[in-house]
């Protein structure tokens, strides 16, 4: 069984390919269809799709037989769940207190204006997600960037101008 | 060429099958351990990681594996955890002879091979230096920063490779669990932990004997749950212990079951320390295979399990029911407490909640007993704290210091002062739960306890400890504060919820220039009543920052009010600046540090800004060394 | 078991082991606003409305009243000028949010609340959780409180109409700010929810008189937690008016057969 890809390519309509067999191994296999275990699982799909789809969420409530809107409540509660696709890269901005008084509110302001999203949001091209993170601990360099789980330390404008400048040229 | 084996499982040690088979096990490391192999000890901790430590690590491995070794032993280049001192990373020590380098490089790597352990040479340049002198500390343990130290729960982080469990044995681990199994009664156990009148290092400070105590009263199956969710922005100091001495927590854990009457531990990790996770994940099992953990605890027949559960990006699920609620798959939205959670807690049992910091205390308190413990720090607050000194601090990382030390020594004796010969204007404690400490004008000092603290309308937190300057706004701090809860509240009571949205309301139009006469009045009134009305620990401290900086700084909610002006310098919209014509000298130095060219003037002649093009974003002010840039 | 002295209000009570502050002051014709309590739920102690003080040792401590078991010697105080003052900011609070809750509007007369103070928020909701759980008690399947913070609102999983909602209607039926509705329209059953539909619900058409009637699934519902499992099937489905007047029929037809006499119903008898 397999979702269909839908031929518009707006990004309400596009359609993710969702492999079951891939879901049942993480909800059945990896976390024994435990309902507890509902929010690793949810982590496990979205690493998979880099969000979470409509479809893989249904049939996770018919899996472990929990209701479609608490599984909504909880994607919609924890800051780390996506319900839209996201980016090709995913930049997140530290806004921890070290990283605050060190100017990070400013990295995200310069990006904001320079690709014209909000934080949370993603680029129409879908090549970038902008995001703020709440401490990663790495205070003494900070402000800290991380894009795709590298961290970039001190960050400064030159160094995000070069890498949406870099991006551009993608 | 004989290889360094510390590392390698010796084929004979194999699971533990009796307390006193652990120490044997100690003893035959021990044999096997050469005090005298040169180590190479390099700090993999997230600041250091993040300043590229994991290449130095490579780098090593791949530089010591060259040909050239005379039948010496090849020193072993391992990842340690967090050393602390985090401004100076990426940190190398290298043993015997505690030899201390910072700032290594990738490209600094063959020179120390080369120079350092081939010839024992000192590269001068890799060394500690202390702020404001050329003289260099050639030992890690004189570095004052450490000096000052007491560390007692740190001490193996650094030290110990995080990664391999028999690192951890040689240094202790696990003896303590052994001895509880052996030689005490649960009963003892709690008197022990009571008698050291250690209080939760998560920050309520509540007696952590009493609770153990409470928990093991109860009916049914009990659960032992470390709270890992270290959200406070500015702390990492669970975070640390947990990816650079992960065994002194889970030996904690098991005897904390121990003493309670459980089986079933639970790590609760938040989302944001994937490392935090990798390491306790690779270390479970490795305790479990040597039967540490997990069934038949050194052959006692005692049982202790423990599942690492993830969070998933809330700050509130620090808080303990709102983690219990998480545990179970649900939304973190904390219940009220009026029953406490060692009675009902996770799956409506007996649970048994403390701080990362606070488990990895016991195996200590259990070796050397209560009454050691309570040799240090005060008669109310025993013990030492890990705190997270950042901000506008030249020593920017984590310090273990006894509780009752003066502030003032860990900023300035531990901490090295303020950089860039600006003056001290605060420290905050506890977070977004806690204040803003006006020392030294206000409050000369402080020694540093739970009620001490909170008598200067702070708390202690979870340890994060933040120095600000006089470039600091306060009115600025409280609105990152209240914005931070504002995003982090769970939303469900009126008072937290529509508090924060009118104190943000209120502080943003207050630093954007838009303050009205009564904010400050209206300020404090919702103030008091989102700390005395709402649900849960997070909005009761809520206004905390609020009212404590209203408190000591009600000039800077004044000026920006009443004057629209922002003294600190940090407000866009409530200050420029102007360089002053007396005291430049036209270096040029602001000029080139300028991003949007907006200033003008040539060498040796006063500089000007061209207001129309400053976007305000602090580099000359930063860098003019004759302060000549101001605030207007 | 155990008896608990109370002073309440200065006057001394006593009160069972565990009883709420606000059962015993329901007891004793004291009264305290409640916003989002319900006998039908458990307490959530979301609105803080109910929140008096209460003092057990020597310091008096803000307490809820729906949910605070009294389990030791206590005094309590329901009206205190600081409690008072605490009940007029949730309620001008709320009021800025959703200013139609009658309830809400009765209270700020009575706690001489400035209307004026805060800005409105332009909601419709006053955040109050009763028709979630609502919801959760009968089904659980249609509403939850998404989002988290100043973001949280009732909605439906993926803000769709659910197919999972058996029209039951208690969401409408407990809403205290009667801001959720629900219609019949062309043999479905709709529940609007913040202007938008939150469910639809087919309505089956009774092929005795033609009219629509109550949703299968929630008399399916009913009869499961009844222990009994008579759907009707779909070519004999039946209204209840109609099943009510054929039964009758029925029954009337046996009786008076049995006895030897006919009657039509409705026709008086003939003893």
């Amino acid at each position: 069984m397999s979702g269909t890809a839908c031929a518009c390519q707006e990004i309400e309509c596009r359609e993710i390919e969702i492999d079951y067999s891939l879901l049942d191994k993480i909800i059945r296999d990896d976390y024994g269809g435990n309902k507890e275990a509902m929010i690793m699982m949810m982590q496990a799909i979205q690493q998979v799709y880099r969000f979470l789809p409509e479809a893989a969420v249904k049939y996770l409530s018919q899996v472990i037989e929990v209701p479609i809107t608490k599984i909504y409540e909880v994607a919609t509660f924890y800051a780390s769940f996506s319900l839209e696709p996201k980016g090709k890269y995913i930049l997140s901005v530290c806004t921890g207190t070290a990283c605050h008084l060190r100017g990070s509110g400013g990295l995200t302001e310069h990006i904001s204006k320079r690709l014209g999203i909000t934080p949370g949001k993603t680029t129409s091209d879908m090549k970038l997600t902008l995001e703020t993170v709440n401490c990663v601990g790495a205070c003494a360099v900070a402000p800290v960037v991380v894009i795709d789980e590298k961290c970039y330390p001190k960050a400064d404008i030159a160094t995000l101008n070069e890498f949406m400048d870099r991006l551009n040229a993608e | 060429m004989i290889e360094a084996t510390q590392t390698a499982t010796p084929p004979e040690l194999k699971k533990i099958t009796s307390p006193d088979g652990l120490a044997l096990f100690r003893q035959e490391l021990e044999r096997r351990h050469d005090p005298n192999a040169p180590q190479i000890l390099v700090c993999s901790g997230t600041g250091c990681r993040a300043a590229g430590s994991a290449a130095v690590v490579d780098k090593f491995k791949e530089v010591l594996s060259g040909t050239g070794w005379n039948g010496k032993v090849i020193p072993l280049a391992k990842h340690t955890g967090c050393h602390g001192l985090c401004s100076r990373g990426p940190l190398v020590v290298i043993e015997p002879g505690n030899l201390f380098y910072q700032r290594v490089s990738v490209d600094d790597v063959e020179d120390i091979v080369n120079k350092t352990i081939l010839n024992n040479e000192v590269i001068k340049k890799l060394q500690y230096k202390p702020a404001n002198s050329k003289e260099v500390i050639a030992k890690a343990s004189d570095i004052p920063f450490y000096a000052k130290q007491t560390r007692l729960v740190l001490k193996n982080i650094g030290k110990v490779d995080p990664t391999d469990i028999n690192d951890s044995i040689l240094r202790g681990s696990y003896s303590a669990l052994a001895k509880v199994l052996t030689r005490m009664s649960p009963q003892d156990v709690i008197n022990e932990v009571a008698n050291s009148k250690l209080r939760g290092r998560g920050g309520a400070g509540f007696p952590t004997g009493l609770k153990w105590e409470s928990c093991a009263k109860q009916e049914g199956i009990r659960y032992v749950i470390c709270n890992a969710d270290e959200g406070d922005p500015g702390a990492f100091m669970d975070g640390a212990l947990l990816e650079g001495d992960p065994h002194s927590v889970l030996e904690g854990m098991a005897i904390c079951a121990y003493a309670v009457g459980s089986n079933r531990g639970y790590m609760y990790v938040r989302a944001e320390y994937p490392m935090a996770v990798k390491t306790l994940r690779a270390a479970i099992p490795q305790a479990e295979a040597l039967g540490l953990l997990g069934e038949n605890i050194m052959g006692t027949g005692f049982d202790f399990k423990v599942t690492i559960s993830t969070g998933a990006g809330a700050f509130v699920c620090g808080e303990s029911s709102a983690l219990m609620a998480s545990l179970e798959g649900k939304v973190g939205r904390p219940r009220p407490k009026y029953i406490r959670s060692v009675e009902k807690g996770f799956r409506d049992s007996p649970s048994n909640l403390n701080n990362v910091e606070t488990y990895a205390n016991i195996p200590a308190i259990i070796t050397n007993g209560g009454d050691w413990y309570k040799s240090y720090g005060t008669e109310r607050s025993s013990g030492t704290k890990v705190f997270a000194l950042t901000g506008n601090v030249n020593n920017i990382g984590l310090v273990e210091v006894p509780m009752g030390i003066s502030l003032m020594e860990i900023v300035f004796g531990i901490g090295g002062g303020i950089p860039n010969k600006r003056s001290l204007k605060g420290v905050q404690t506890g977070g977004p739960s806690g204040g803003c400490i006006p020392i030294p004008h206000l409050i000369p000092d402080i020694n540093v306890g739970y009620g001490k603290l909170a008598e200067v309308g702070s708390i202690m937190g979870s340890g994060g400890m933040i120095v600000m300057d006089e470039d600091t706004c306060m009115v600025e701090v409280s609105r990152y504060f209240v914005n931070f809860l504002f995003e982090e509240s769970c939303g469900q009571c009126t008072p937290c919820r529509e508090g924060l949205i009118r104190m943000k309301e209120i502080l943003t139009r207050i630093t954007q220039g838009e303050g009205r006469e009564g904010d400050v009045e209206l300020l404090v009134e919702i103030g008091n009543f989102t700390n005395n009305f709402s649900l849960c620990g997070l909005g009761t401290s809520a206004a905390n920052p609020v009212l404590s900086t209203i408190r000591y700084f009600r000039e800077e909610y004044d000026a920006h009010i009443r004057d629209k002006k922002c003294p600190a310098g940090v407000c866009k919209p409530l200050f420029h600046y102007d360089i002053d014509a007396e005291t430049c000298t036209g270096c040029g130095v602001c000029k080139t540090k300028c991003p949007v060219k907006a200033i003008a003037g040539e060498k040796k002649k006063t500089h000007v800004i061209d207001q129309s093009l400053c976007i305000k974003c602090m580099e000359c002010y930063k860098s003019c060394k004759f302060r000549s840039v101001k605030i207007m | 078991m155990k008896v608990l002295n109370i002073v309440l209000n200065g006057k001394a009570v006593t009160a069972k082991m565990g009883q709420t502050i606000l059962e015993l002051a329901r007891e004793h014709d004291v009264f305290i606003p409640t916003l989002c309590d319900s006998p039908a739920l458990e307490a959530a102690a979301m609105c803080r409305l109910c929140t008096v003080q209460v003092i057990e040792g020597k310091w008096p401590k803000f307490v809820t009243a729906c949910n605070f078991p009294l389990r030791r010697d206590a005094e309590v105080v329901t009206d205190s000028p600081e409690v008072r003052h605490g009940r007029k900011l949730i309620i001008e609070l709320l009021m800025a949010r959703c200013p139609t809750s009658p309830e809400l509007q009765r209270l700020a007369v009575d706690y001489g609340c400035d209307l004026e103070r805060f800005s409105p928020l332009n909601d419709d909701c006053v955040v109050c959780g009763l028709c979630t759980r609502a919801c959760e008690a009968v089904t659980g399947r249609t509403l939850s409180l998404a989002g988290r913070g100043t973001a949280i609102h009732v909605d439906t999983a993926f803000q769709k109409a659910s197919t999972f909602c058996i029209g039951c209607g208690a969401c409408v039926q407990i809403c205290p700010v009667q801001k959720i509705s629900m219609e019949d329209v062309d043999g479905e059953r709709r529940i609007i929810l913040h202007g938008k539909i939150a469910s639809r619900v087919k309505l089956p058409q009774c092929t005795s008189c033609g009219k629509f009637f109550g949703p299968l699934v929630d008399l399916k519902q009913v009869m499961e937690r009844m222990g009994e499992h008579l759907i009707p099937p779909p070519n004999a489905c039946v209204c209840p008016e109609c099943s009510r007047r054929n039964l009758a029929v029925k029954l009337g037809k046996r009786y008076f057969e049995q006895y030897g006499v006919f009657e039509e119903e409705g026709q008086a008898d003939a003893g």
